[in-house]
């Protein structure tokens, strides 16, 4: 279901993934950070108990399936976790640098993973703690234009700037609901302008500040109608300025103009996907059972629409973690360009 | 030794929750057991667990597809729930009303079961028992989906009678009879589920009771000597009225709650161990309208209710998440908690996947030499972390009373356990173990190791064993 506002809206493009503990698929995706040449790379949380599934994949747009990198390690008991380098127990989010390293947080170790764009772990960095440059749970994280890394560290409730290799450079916000302080923030996204959105989720809203973290503007409220928000995980914005907020506890998509007003939203339009197709039919039998089905239409739904991003041809990625999949949308203009047709 | 206002309070939160620190005992005991049995049997007046915040640190629950990730959930729950009876409530209705995993595969439809007993579980048993004939888990794992008007299957027509609301029999008579089954049965034809969406490829989708008119069958039956065109909800209006209703949930109340009894299947013949209890609970039964917090209210306020210590042996789930009370870990999210789940398993009790639609036998019959060894190892394992709360609040009491005589401390770890009593043999042999171990000094590294000793020995105890 799209309800549409304005004349901006949103086309619904295709699907992405499976439910998979390996390979194509996923299994509790929580983030995802698009790469040169339609490459995606997706952080998987998995089941807490199949840490096995806990991975970062790597494929295209088209879908076409390139690899997989990282993994969980299992956390027994009364002993310590022991965590070998380029190991993951609560990834949460992933982003590349401007040579497309891929740079992993992991909330539970407080630790920043960097992997080359093939994989391969080539260094750490991290200290707890709650002074400047230190950090306690990392949430979404995301490179500036100089290719520093802006964090969102959220149990210390602020947002923090880092060199790539973790030295840090200045931060912002504090615990509260006020103007820019936060509870519990999660996303995080720059505009062309370099303007720092962050999804301030316990707040349900989203806070907008300039690249020196000074508050610029908040919109959103508590609530399920139009423009409300609950627990908004993830923040994007296009090359227009367009805000898309994953509006993870009501189940939804929503856009908004660069003012914070309300324009559209979707409560999910997922097909079929690719991988989706090849299990279906190595499965012959669901296909009949999905004739039957009363109620498929639930499948089009978003079921934990945690992340969004959006990439330079302003195509919007959904991440569901629920659904193991990620829908792909495309801003759509209000304006006739010629080419077309009464 | 604790006073008698902390014994009695630790038996109510043994019983009505899953145990209690001894600080918590004594906020408890200051408000008085008749406050408490009223905030017990109140559970919406206490705040439910923060499933946002849960959701987003253990990311598998918010689908809970898998009966792992829903055993951890449950594990969390009895842990950390602010609304103990209520989720011991929950526990105790997935213990009659049993759907189980291996033939459901769907860990969140059983979920859905379990939220329905959280909701409904200590309101009206009629109320009840329709959710339960339209629960999908249940259409599902008693076959009433594949019951139909020309050919009935009897599974969960019996099993309503036999095993959810009256029992096979009572006082040495049948209940009902065959023919009651079969009636039963055609009642409840129509009563079916939603063809499912297949698992694959993005999982699964809760499934939706549907009543298939076309299906039921509407013709005259004749039901516990009443006829009548009888649907479901008819047949369930009779049951209740049953006093075979009342003396089955009674039954069940008490050997869950107050003391072990025999097992469901030896009832007919075997009368309840105190009947005078079992009539009040009866009593309640009816002057209510077949209320459970009535019979709740009445048992738990009852002597002989007060003075059934340590008469049951702890279920696995009540081991487990009792100890983890005790050492006050995983209070909030943090990786591990799926190994804590599993030792409930591990103990004989495969949560949301019982051996059968009877449930599992419980008293003596959790005991075995394989799970009393989980049950040492495991509880023995916790108390031994001097790193975690509950074991440092322990300690650093201890201390700070200065308790430094053998005798004394061997009594006060008793206490802080839940206000346990030992057998004069096993108690000389706690105090000689920690004589010999050296002088006690309170606020020493020393003193913590030595006082984790001691209540390591005493959860390895038999008495530790029981509520």
């Amino acid at each position: 279901m799209t309800t549409q506002a304005l004349g901006v809206s949103l086309q619904y493009s295709h699907s992405i993934g499976r439910g998979e503990f390996s390979g194509p698929g996923f299994r509790n995706p929580v983030a995802i950070a698009r790469g040169e040449d339609d490459m995606m790379y997706v952080v998987n949380r998995s089941y807490e108990y199949r840490p096995d599934g806990k991975r970062v994949t790597i494929c295209t747009v088209d879908e076409d399936y390139i690899g997989e990198f990282a993994r969980g390690v299992h956390t027994a008991g009364v002993t310590d976790i022991v965590t070998e380098d380029g190991s993951l127990i609560w990834p949460t989010s992933v982003t590349l640098d401007r040579s497309g390293n891929v740079y992993i947080a992991d909330e539970w170790l407080n630790r920043i993973s960097i992997f080359t764009k093939d994989g391969e772990w080539i260094g750490k960095w991290g200290t707890e703690g709650s002074a400047d440059g230190e950090i306690n749970s990392p949430s979404g994280m995301v490179f500036d234009a100089d290719d520093n890394l802006l964090m969102v560290d959220s149990k210390n409730n602020r947002v923090q700037k880092f060199t790539k290799d973790g030295n840090f450079i200045s931060g912002f916000g504090s615990a509260g609901a006020g103007d820019g302080q936060f509870n519990l923030p999660w996303g995080i996204d720059v505009d062309t302008d370099g303007n720092i959105y962050v999804a301030d989720w316990r707040n349900d809203r989203i806070q907008k500040f300039s690249k020196d973290g000074e508050f610029l503007m908040k919109f959103g409220s508590t609530g399920s109608e139009p423009g409300e928000m609950n627990r908004p995980t993830g923040v994007a914005v296009d090359r227009t300025g367009m805000i898309y907020v994953a509006d993870w506890g009501n189940e939804r998509l929503q856009m908004f103009d660069p003012a914070g007003g309300f324009v559209t939203l979707t409560t999910g339009e997922g097909t079929i996907s690719k991988w989706g197709k090849d299990k279906l039919d190595a499965n012959g039998e669901m296909w009949k059972e999905r004739e039957i089905a009363q109620g498929i239409e639930r499948e089009r739904d978003f079921w934990g629409p945690v992340a969004v991003t959006v990439d330079d041809q302003d195509r919007v990625f959904v991440v569901e973690s629920c659904r193991n999949r990620i829908q792909v949308y495309r801003r759509q203009e209000p304006t006739f360009r010629g080419g077309g047709r009464l | 030794m604790a006073s008698a206002d902390i014994e009695l309070m630790a038996h109510l939160m043994r019983r009505a929750g899953f145990g209690a620190t001894y600080e918590e005992l004594e906020k408890y005991a200051a408000k008085g057991y008749e406050a408490v049995v009223d905030e017990l049997l109140s559970p919406m007046e206490q705040p439910d667990l923060e499933m946002d915040l849960l959701e987003r640190y253990f990311v598998d629950w918010k689908e809970m597809n898998a009966l792992e990730v829903n055993q951890a959930y449950l594990t969390y729950r009895m842990i950390n729930s602010e609304r103990p009876l209520q989720e011991k409530m929950t526990l105790f209705w997935h213990g009659i009303f049993c759907v189980g995993n291996s033939k459901c595969e769907h860990g969140r439809q059983i979920q859905h079961q379990l939220d329905m007993f959280r909701e409904l579980g200590m309101g009206s048993f009629p109320k009840l028992l329709l959710a339960l004939s339209v629960d999908p888990a249940m259409v599902f794992y008693l076959d009433n989906c594949m019951s139909h008007k020309d050919a009935i299957n009897e599974n969960f027509g019996r099993e309503l009678l036999e095993l959810f609301a009256m029992g096979v029999g009572m006082d040495g008579h049948a209940n009902y009879t065959e023919e009651d089954v079969k009636e039963c049965a055609r009642a409840f034809t129509g009563w079916t589920i939603a063809n499912a969406i297949p698992r694959y490829p993005y999982g699964r989708f809760p499934s939706q009771f549907a009543f298939n008119a076309a299906d039921h069958d509407y013709g005259e039956k004749t039901f516990q000597g009443e006829t009548g065109n009888f649907n479901g909800d008819d047949i369930i209006e009779i049951i209740v009225r049953q006093p075979s209703a009342a003396r089955f949930i009674a039954r069940h109340l008490y050997n869950f709650f107050v003391a072990d009894e025999p097992q469901i299947p030896a009832w007919q013949g075997t009368p309840p161990r105190d009947m005078a209890a079992i009539k009040e609970m009866e009593d309640a039964y009816f002057e209510s309208n077949y209320d459970l917090t009535a019979m709740l209210r009445v048992m738990f306020n009852s002597d002989w209710f007060k003075n059934a210590r340590f008469e049951k042996v702890k279920s696995p789930a009540e081991t487990v998440a009792g100890t983890m009370r005790l050492v006050k870990d995983f209070t909030s999210p943090k990786p591990g908690l799926h190994p804590i789940a599993m030792e409930i398993r591990y103990m004989g009790q495969d949560l949301m996947n019982p051996p059968t639609v009877e449930g599992w036998h419980t008293g003596q019959e959790w005991i075995d030499s394989g799970t009393l060894v989980e049950r040492i190892n495991f509880t023995a394992d916790q108390m031994g972390n001097v790193t975690l709360p509950g074991v440092k609040d322990i300690i650093s009491r201890l201390s700070s009373e200065g308790i430094n005589q053998p005798g004394a401390v061997v009594n006060r770890c008793l206490d802080m356990l839940g206000a346990y009593t030992l057998p004069e043999e096993t108690r000389t042999y706690l105090v000689d173990y920690i004589s010999k171990a050296g002088e006690l000094h309170p606020g020493t590294e020393a003193y913590g190791g030595q006082i984790a000793q001691i209540l390591q020995l005493i959860v390895a105890t038999q008495e530790y064993q029981f509520a």
